[in-house]
């Protein structure tokens, strides 16, 4: 009985993704129509001459999302060793306990604290026109991604079984050595699954992102300059969509970037779970592909 | 904690005698041991010669493994004596990470790393030594730990895929890659086929000819069939410590025959 229930609830979740899906696609429908698969790599966007390339936004959130893993994966590693492997019990609880804190915290509020304390801040350091760009994008998402990467590198270093531990310590290998070759290598699968979710988070997080990524419809110049004011996926439609028209080409458009972030984001989760060998349609077969 | 190795005090540590003066290799004298309140060691004390064989046996819960994982430093808070080659444990030259080397422990699980097989074998060696391991020391810990004939043609294969008895050969070979002083074995051959415990015990005996090995086991038969000397612990104390002859044959304490008598014994 229980299995049944289990393979329902796939079932209706699977159901919800595939129609989730389709709404996305039968609702940009008439942008891809129009203005084909090409549109990706334009660059321009405005809407009243009806020009939406995609490009300046595709672009932002992948800038946003570097910058946030960058700092994040790094960081995130060393608090979990730190935590698993050179704290004592009081003190490994209340790290993680503030890493599940702040990933409760709602990300209007960062966005907020973003807006008030990160652009001054930004602005007045690098001299800048305006705090509004990608790298204040990019380091408020680091902090948004930072308690995911930490928590699930903490569950995996835990992981590793103690038998491991202590026959690399029974052979006089010592600490440096143990956590490159031993430690993290065997960890990295959950390690990864949690970069891969951050991953997912960062290209998916909005309010946060839109009030402090300046919502400028360009790519930046150069390319790759991250103090320019951009756009993301997230931040066009959470900033545009009030103001298209229901079943407009501008509404389309909107519809084609939400397409394009369910895609992405549906992916890196898959991808998450293969990589733990969660990803299993049916009960019974979880964690039999964890090497 | 000893974090770095420095490469000038391994080879200070490495260049320990092989034997003493007296022919003693391990001398332990009032060795303590408190975990969570209990005492698990108490005034623990004997020694082992240059070479040979020697029984660790006693009944569950009498402290034998944790002997082990003393004199391997994984607990750190003993009290007592424990002089090793002569040097005193705490002072060893080089620190802990050095000492270990000497002392290579063989877990009654065999654990091997997530990579090949060759380089499980030299997975405690420096980083130099792991990239170019001395000439034939591969061939020559494998076939020490009877494993080489088995793996020869796939080296580079992942050390996972080996069986379990052939898995514990490997971590013997792996602990034999550093040049070990002594070996320390906990119940090497438990949950084993008698093919492996067979082929390990081989091992075992060959390896005694070279340095002192401390074996723990339950397996009375095994402890008779590898001889040597026995030395026997109850409650965390050392009973008796007899050659195996005399042991298996003319028991002196009470405990003892009880304990061969039904393989476990009551100390309250």
């Amino acid at each position: 009985m229980l299995n049944l229930w289990m393979r329902a609830s796939v079932f209706i979740t699977l159901v919800v993704v595939i129609l989730m899906l389709g709404f996305l696609v039968s609702q940009s429908w008439p942008y891809w129509w129009q203005y084909g698969i090409g549109m990706l790599f334009a660059g321009e966007w405005y809407p009243y001459e009806r020009l939406f390339g995609m490009a300046p936004a595709i672009i932002g959130s992948f800038w946003a999302a570097v910058v946030a893993l960058i700092i994040a994966i790094p960081t995130g590693i060393a608090a979990a060793v730190m935590s698993t492997e050179l704290m004592s019990g009081p003190w490994r609880g209340l790290l993680r306990g503030g890493m599940e804190l702040l990933a409760g915290i709602p990300s209007v509020v960062y966005g907020l604290l973003g807006l008030w304390v990160l652009l001054p801040f930004l602005q007045s350091s690098l001299n800048l026109l305006t705090g509004h760009n990608l790298l204040a994008a990019g380091l408020l998402l680091s902090v948004m991604v930072l308690p995911t990467i930490m928590v699930m590198a903490q569950d995996a270093l835990h992981e590793v079984h103690i038998n491991q531990r202590e026959a690399a310590l029974s052979l006089g290998i010592d600490w440096n050595t143990r956590l490159w070759r031993v430690l993290l290598p065997q960890a990295w699968p959950g390690i990864r699954s949690g970069i891969l979710l951050a991953l997912g988070r960062a290209l998916g997080e909005t309010m946060a992102v839109m009030l402090v990524v300046g919502s400028m419809d360009r790519i930046p110049d150069p390319w790759y300059n991250l103090l320019a004011p951009a756009q993301t996926l997230t931040s066009r439609i959470g900033r545009e969509i009030g103001e298209a028209t229901f079943g407009s080409i501008h509404f389309a458009a909107l519809m084609a970037c939400g397409l394009l972030l369910a895609v992405a984001t549906i992916a890196i989760s898959l991808l998450a779970q293969e990589k733990r060998g969660q990803f299993t349609f049916f009960p019974g077969e979880a964690g039999s592909r964890k090497k | 904690m000893n974090t770095k190795r420095k490469t000038s005090d391994m080879l200070v540590a490495t260049a320990q005698p092989a034997t003493t003066t007296d022919g003693v290799s391990l001398q332990v004298s009032g060795l303590k041991l408190s975990l969570g309140g209990k005492n698990i060691l108490r005034d623990i004390s004997f020694s082992l010669r240059e070479h040979g064989i020697n029984i660790l046996i006693g009944p569950s819960g009498a402290g034998k493994s944790t002997l082990l994982r003393c004199l391997n430093q994984l607990h750190a808070d003993w009290q007592g004596e424990m002089l090793i080659m002569n040097h005193h444990a705490r002072q060893w030259p080089g620190g802990t990470d050095a000492l270990r080397h000497q002392m290579g422990l063989i877990a009654q699980k065999p654990a091997v790393f997530p990579c090949s097989i060759e380089k499980n074998v030299t997975f405690g060696l420096s980083s130099r030594e792991r990239k170019h391991p001395p000439a034939g020391l591969i061939e020559r810990v494998l076939r020490q730990a009877v494993l080489w004939d088995e793996v020869k043609d796939r080296l580079h294969e992942s050390a996972a895929i080996l069986s379990i008895g052939q898995q514990q050969r490997l971590c013997i070979a792996r602990a034999l890659a550093l040049s070990p002083s002594m070996l320390l074995l906990d119940e090497p051959t438990a949950s084993l086929d008698p093919r492996s415990k067979q082929l390990i015990e081989a091992s075992l005996s060959q390896l005694a000819e070279t340095m002192p090995l401390l074996c723990v086991t339950h397996d009375i038969e095994q402890a008779q069939r590898l001889g040597g000397q026995i030395i026997f612990m109850c409650d965390g104390r050392i009973i008796e410590i007899a050659s195996a002859d005399t042991f298996f044959t003319r028991p002196e304490r009470l405990e003892a025959r009880e304990f061969l008598r039904w393989s476990t014994c009551d100390c309250s």
